[in-house]
């Protein structure tokens, strides 16, 4: 049976209960509330003791991945003696849990945990009163929720309370436990949480499915990541609902003010109305250029507030020996959780029911009222568990998205943000701007520290509330820059400012806030002073402590990491490697200033840094941390961990970028985080002070971070970073501007290539000839006319001469024509190719097809334009061209009228084709050549005839001819898709063998050269219709076109391990792009399946960049499944990210071809034109 | 978008046939008709692995794969390895190592792990951080999820 503390119960439910203690405190009306409309509860249960022995413990903050319901769970345990899996611990729901704030700055165990604690004990001293009046004694003794008389008589606290109702106000004078009586806290106990996880159960609010659940998507307006501006809420101009009607599944859009939702039955339904909705915003300019966002910082307005003035700061600055002004800079980075927001919403009799990953669920109760109006007492928050978080993202955003949509339609609506909008919305942890001006005086002392910071961050309104208007986009000025601005030492003249400001983009909380940048100035800088004075910095930095457990263990770390005494910086190593080591030490003091200290850290990082490339590893940090008692010892040491991972991460590869004042990084490539390969060795020392109070763990390790590691570098290098991240650009142009300057050197080179086909076109000859004759129409044959053996012949023969593949529209039923295909001369459409007879080929008699077929006249009479391949065809012998008619017009007639082709003048003079035939057409049916063996026949006639290779293959003259002779195969455009060459003029770098050509058309794939994409997938997938000995036929002919290679595996070999070492450097932001974009499936991981090696691939050795920019753009759909899909990234990286990226990838995966000129023409080009 | 029709699916043991659109991500297919939780969403482009499962016993990116290119394979999830009561040693490992601080990304990493075993059953070091380097974890538990590989190498070599 399911133990009634796990039982769903509201707080008002709990105390109505019978056998339950419960510990409770009065909570006053929330202000600003009418408390007869507030239908609130007022009374906070903390911990619930019930008959059968189980506990229900309640806590306002959440678990964020932390371990926090763990370590609340051992504090209950220990406090009340019970077992810990007695102990079910209930964390942030708006119906059940007290109001304690948002889950920030590490405050769980040090603040939120302390009525906790007490209200446990109280329970312990409730219930031991109650065992005293049963037992008669009071020398009781407690184990595992027994209490026990001396006498041996014992009682169970379940047993206490059968039958009772005591409802106990938290009094907070029960005695607390000494800590040398604990057994559970201070002890490492094993997260409850992970099994499930582990195993699929249901812990995250992306799992929840309520009955009834719809699925939706938002589309957010191009205003990337800004939330003030005038143009925020105001810039929807119009939604064509119609471009998504056609969407089964869909059940509404829903726009409110810049607002934009689709709701529709499947997942895959909303994401494709999502992706499909056209919509139109006005336009409007980012306020600020993010180009140059230190400038940025410093001309947003702002309000100086002075944190701390003692000593004369301007006298002793005038009077110092040496003046040391310094500017420390911090980028916009990402909190960047792995699984994007997501929320579901239940709207319905005005009420609200909200299943949410929020890190602050009575915050975002309040801010869903406002959005809805709605009080808050009819909106109930169920936190269930997201994806790390790390400070504020989009998790209270999808709520109001899920909310807004669920009351729009009146059933349950699931809302997932895509990773595109998670990385582009989500408040930005905000840059920083640090100036310091200091100096040393005669005896080498800090003599003054005059420190002024810019943070320009707020608490990110919800983001729903700004874009239906409901809020005014007017970002509020909130004083967060002061995190950690006072610095830890003991200067004599100091004088430290904020700059008060409202954000530039949204941004908001994001681990450490402004400590890790504050940090990042205070220990760079007394850095600088230790080696200006020639001091050693760690005895350096101890004459400034007086903190007795700041000196302990700044002392500690220094020894555990080995730390090599020095009194500048040392510059060892050898070859392109330097190696260092560095310092930095720091107490997190988080929240509004003053604040709270939480726990001490220090960091010793050691690095390695390749001059040549500007590379960085971290390969050890040593970190010791100070947080008083530790809960849970293995769970703070894992949080360590993961704060030393994720800080040396932020501070070694992470900066948002921005284009036009926008947010750029919408995906993993444009914003790189740190992987298995980079993690460094870590080695922590957690201090042992059970005897104080607990603190904030795990944060503040993170804090050191950035100036532990800018040490090292000046420790290896001589040369001080003070702007974060230190990528690899960064370090080359500090190591070596002159080598940098000519890196940046643009190429600019204009493409002269393709486009004057349609040019001087001149048809004289030929005009005389006139009209063909039109031929009788003729009553389609019936299905007994042909034998079954015919039509299969036929089949395999139309699937070989892909007549689908121009005869199908996009989404149109197969063969009833209706596709435009792009000619130099103007739009062909495609015609119906089922036998009905109005407008198809049912009037056709097998005569009227061969002359069709033969010579390009239709059976009216009119000349055909050579985009439909007659050319090739008329190579058909008879035999095959009765099977292919009998197989046509056994087909189900379809009625279908397609556009009707209308080219301009001249070429709409259709019979001047007669005369164009008389030049390029030689009709007639093809000979076999007796010298060359029956396969290669076959082939030939496969290729020639019936496949009418070159018509895609083969360039064509001036007049839309293929050209004869050297030219045949030698590569063309076709539908905006390079039809590559077929023969020895192939760029492929591995030539193609009769191997390599069967497998590509038999499963669409080579392993040697790529995937069958763009206009060659659906003719791969038709030839599935032929036997394999056809196909073998097909690849012996195209083989023989192709030079022999001699030893192709040993060359092939080759070209992958020299393309396989750079993506790995991540030394420019194109490798760092493929890395994070690509390099799952084409960077040698352990991802499995069709992986091609774009070392050998033809379309990145290729003389013309579309087919690449093509497949980044749109993706791969094979034509057979199983070999080479591939999403595309039209909606994830901007064209700046696709430069940068096709770039590195033709100098790195082709590196004997010139780089590509005018890139970003050809991907303006491409992205304007749809995919086929 | 192309029309629905029936396709089956193998997963974890188990044939479903399902009316489908044959280009909907394998991965919605699995977590919204089957109802599985272990593969997650996390890009839907192939780069964060957080999707992983296996197709025929190769660690593959379910948000990127159509469905119709799992028709009569066998998928495995994180459900088909084993159970809370009775884990398979991978997951045991991953438990016992404490593995996960949000969980998020588990999935990919259990299920790349199984994977790597498959072929590799003595990894070294290096090819275990190769082989995960395509698995993103944002809250820095690379110590314990490198932890958890050993100990799954290590009993498996028992």
């Amino acid at each position: 049976m399911t133990p009634r503390a796990q039982r769903e119960l509201s707080r008002q439910e709990v105390l109505r209960q019978d056998g339950v203690l419960a510990i409770t405190r009065k909570r006053p009306p929330t202000p600003g509330t009418d408390p007869a409309a507030n239908e609130r509860d007022e009374e906070d249960v903390f911990v619930a003791v019930f008959d059968d022995g189980s506990v229900a413990a309640f806590n306002g903050h959440v678990d964020l991945g932390t371990g926090i319901r763990t370590a609340l769970a051992q504090i209950v345990a220990e406090e009340l003696d019970v077992r810990l899996d007695a102990v079910t611990m209930v964390l942030g729901d708006t119906e059940r849990a007290p109001d304690q704030g948002p889950t920030i700055a590490s405050e769980t165990i040090q603040i939120s945990a302390v009525p906790l604690r007490q209200a446990a004990a109280e329970a312990r001293w409730a219930l031991l009163a109650r065992a005293a009046a049963r037992l008669g004694s009071d020398a009781l003794s407690v184990s595992e929720g027994v209490v026990s008389a001396p006498d041996g008589r014992a009682v169970s606290y379940g047993e206490l309370l059968q039958g009772a109702r005591e409802i106990v106000p938290l009094s907070g004078a029960a005695p607390l436990k000494p800590v040398e009586a604990y057994r559970i806290v201070g002890k490492p106990v094993p997260r409850v949480d992970i099994p499930a996880k582990a195993t699929g159960g249901l812990t995250f609010v992306h799992d929840m499915r309520v009955p009834g659940m719809l699925h939706g998507r938002v589309v957010r307006p191009p205003y990337s990541g800004l939330d003030g501006g005038a143009f925020v809420g105001s810039s929807l101009l119009s939604v064509e609902r119609d471009s998504v009607s056609h969407i089964p599944g869909l059940v509404d859009v829903v726009v409110i003010g810049d607002f934009i939702g689709v709701v529709a039955e499947r997942e895959e339904e909303a994401a494709r109305a999502a992706r499909d909705l056209r919509v139109a915003w006005k336009a409007f300019s980012a306020p600020a250029s993010l180009d140059d966002v230190e400038q940025a910082l410093r001309l947003n307005p702002s309000t100086r507030r002075v944190l701390k003035d003692t000593g004369d700061v301007d006298a002793a600055l005038a009077g110092s020996a040496k003046r040391l002004t310094r500017t420390y800079s911090w980028p916009y980075q990402m909190h960047g959780s792995i699984g994007p927001s997501c929320a579901v919403a239940d709207c319905a009799e005005g009420r609200l029911r909200l299943w949410s990953g929020t890190q602050n669920p009575h915050m975002l109760r309040t801010a869903l009222a406002q959005l809805m109006n709605m009080p808050e007492a009819r909106i109930q928050i169920t936190r269930m568990e997201a994806a790390g978080c790390y400070g504020r993202n989009c998790a209270d955003d999808v709520c109001g998205d899920a909310a807004l949509l669920s009351r729009a339609v009146g059933r349950p609506v699931r809302v997932q943000l895509t990773r595109e909008q998670e990385h582009l919305w989500e408040p930005k942890g905000s840059a920083q701007l640090i100036d310091v001006d200091g100096g040393l005086d005669m005896a080498g002392g800090v003599a003054a520290y005059d420190f002024v910071s810019r943070y320009p961050s707020n608490d990110a309104p919800l983001l729903g509330l700004l874009l239906t208007g409901v809020v005014p986009p007017e970002p509020a000025v909130l004083q967060m820059g002061d995190r950690t601005a006072i610095p830890p030492y003991d200067y004599s003249a100091m004088r430290i400012a904020v700059e008060d400001m409202a954000p530039i983009v949204r941004a908001s909380w994001m681990r450490g806030v402004s400590s890790l940048p504050s940090t990042f100035a205070h220990e760079s800088y007394i850095d600088e002073c230790a080696a200006e004075a020639g001091v050693d910095p760690v005895e350096y930095r101890l004459r400034y402590l007086k903190d007795p457990r700041a000196i302990d263990l700044v002392r500690a770390v220094a020894e555990r990491a080995g730390w090599e005494r020095r009194t500048g910086p040392r510059m060892k190593g050898e070859g392109d490697i330097l190696r260092g080591q560095g310092f930095a030490y720091a107490l997190y003091v988080h929240s509004k200033f003053p604040g709270y200290g939480a726990a001490w850290a220090a960091w010793v990082a050691e690095v390695e840094v390749n001059k040549r490339t500007g590379e960085v590893t971290a390969t050890r940090i040593v970190t010791g941390h100070d947080a008083g008692l530790m809960i849970n010892p293995d769970g703070v040491r894992h949080q360590v961990h993961g704060n030393v991972i994720q800080a040396t991460s932020r501070v070694l590869k992470e900066r948002v970028s921005f284009e036009k004042g926008l947010v750029a990084s919408q995906e993993w490539g444009g914003y790189p985080i740190l992987d298995f390969r980079e993690v460094p060795e870590i080695d922590v020392m957690l201090m042992p002070q059970p005897e104080e109070p607990p603190l904030g763990s795990g944060e503040s390790a993170s804090v050191p971070s950035a100036a532990a590691i800018a040490n090292a570098i000046f420790d290896a290098t001589g040369v001080r970073f003070r702007s974060v991240p230190f990528t690899p650009e960064v370090i080359r142009a500090g190591l070596q501007p002159v080598v940098q300057a000519e890196a940046k050197r643009e190429r600019r080179r204009w493409f002269a290539g393709f486009g004057g086909l349609a040019g001087g076109m001149v048809v004289a000859a030929g005009a005389a000839l006139g009209w063909a004759s039109a031929m009788a129409p003729a009553k389609p044959p019936g299905p007994d006319v042909f034998s079954a053996t015919q039509i299969e012949r036929g089949r395999m023969l139309a699937a070989a001469g892909d007549c689908a593949v121009c005869h199908t529209a996009p989404g149109g039923a197969p063969s009833t024509g209706g596709l435009a295909l792009g000619t130099p001369f103007g739009t062909v459409w495609s015609t119906n190719l089922t036998p009905d007879v109005e407008t198809g080929i049912g009037a056709y008699s097998f005569a009227a097809f061969e002359r069709a077929m033969r010579q390009g006249i239709a059976r009216d009479g009119r000349h055909l334009y050579p985009a439909f391949p007659y050319t090739a065809y008329t190579k058909m012998t008879d035999e095959d061209l009765l099977a292919l008619y009998a197989y046509l017009m056994a087909q189900a007639p379809v009625r279908s009228v397609t556009p009707e082709t209308k080219l301009a003048f001249p070429y709409n003079i259709r019979p001047l084709l007669a005369g164009w035939n008389l030049l390029f057409h030689r009709p007639g049916a093809m000979e076999p050549d007796p010298a060359r063996s029956a396969e290669w026949n076959r082939g030939n006639y496969l290729v020639n005839a019936l496949g009418h290779c070159g018509a895609c293959h083969t360039p064509r003259n001036a007049l839309g001819a293929e050209k004869g002779g050297a030219a045949t195969f030698a590569g063309a455009m076709v539908e905006g898709w390079e039809a590559p060459a077929l023969n020895a003029l192939s760029r492929a770098p591995v030539p193609w063998t009769e191997a390599d050509f069967f497998d590509y058309l038999r499963t669409g794939h080579s392993p040697r050269h790529g995937v069958a994409a763009g206009s060659m997938a659906p003719v791969v997938a038709d030839l599935q219709a032929l036997p394999d000995s056809d196909i073998r036929a097909m690849a012996h002919y195209l083989a023989s076109l192709n030079p022999v290679a001699e030893n192709a595996s040993a060359l092939a070999t080759r070209l992958e391990q020299a393309a396989a070492i750079a993506p790995r450097q991540g030394a420019s932001e194109g490798a760092r792009l493929f890395q994070g974009a690509c390099g799952a499936c084409h960077g040698g991981g352990a991802q499995e399946g069709p992986e091609v090696v774009l070392a050998l691939n033809s379309n990145v050795h290729s003389d013309r960049p579309d087919n690449l920019l093509r497949v980044i753009l749109d993706g791969i759909k094979p034509p057979i499944p199983g070999h080479g899909e591939m999403p595309g990234f039209r909606d994830s990286l901007s064209d700046r990210q696709i430069e940068s990226l096709v770039g590195f990838i033709r100098t790195n995966f082709a590196p004997g071809r010139a780089a590509w000129t005018n890139l970003p023409g050809s991907i303006a080009r491409i992205r304007k034109a749809s995919g086929h | 978008m192309p029309a629905p029709r029936d396709i089956a699916l193998m997963v974890n043991g188990q044939r479903h046939v399902l009316q489908l659109d044959p280009s909907a991500p394998l991965l919605l297919v699995l977590r919204n008709d089957l109802e599985l939780n272990g593969p997650k969403y996390g890009c839907g482009l192939g780069e964060c692995g957080a999707c992983t499962v296996l197709l025929d016993g190769k660690a593959v990116r379910s948000c990127v794969l159509p469905v119709s290119r799992a028709e009569e394979r066998q998928v495995t999830t994180l459900e088909g390895l084993g159970t809370i009561e009775a884990p398979h040693s991978v997951q045991a490992a991953f438990i016992a190592e404490q593995g996960a601080q949000c969980g998020y990304c588990l999935n990919g990493m259990i299920m790349t792990t199984v994977a790597l075993l498959e072929r590799n059953p003595s990894p070294s070091e290096a090819q275990i951080r190769e082989a995960l380097a395509f698995n993103l974890c944002r809250c820095g538990t690379h110590m314990e999820i490198l932890a958890a590989v050993r100990r799954a190498v290590a009993e498996r070599a028992a």
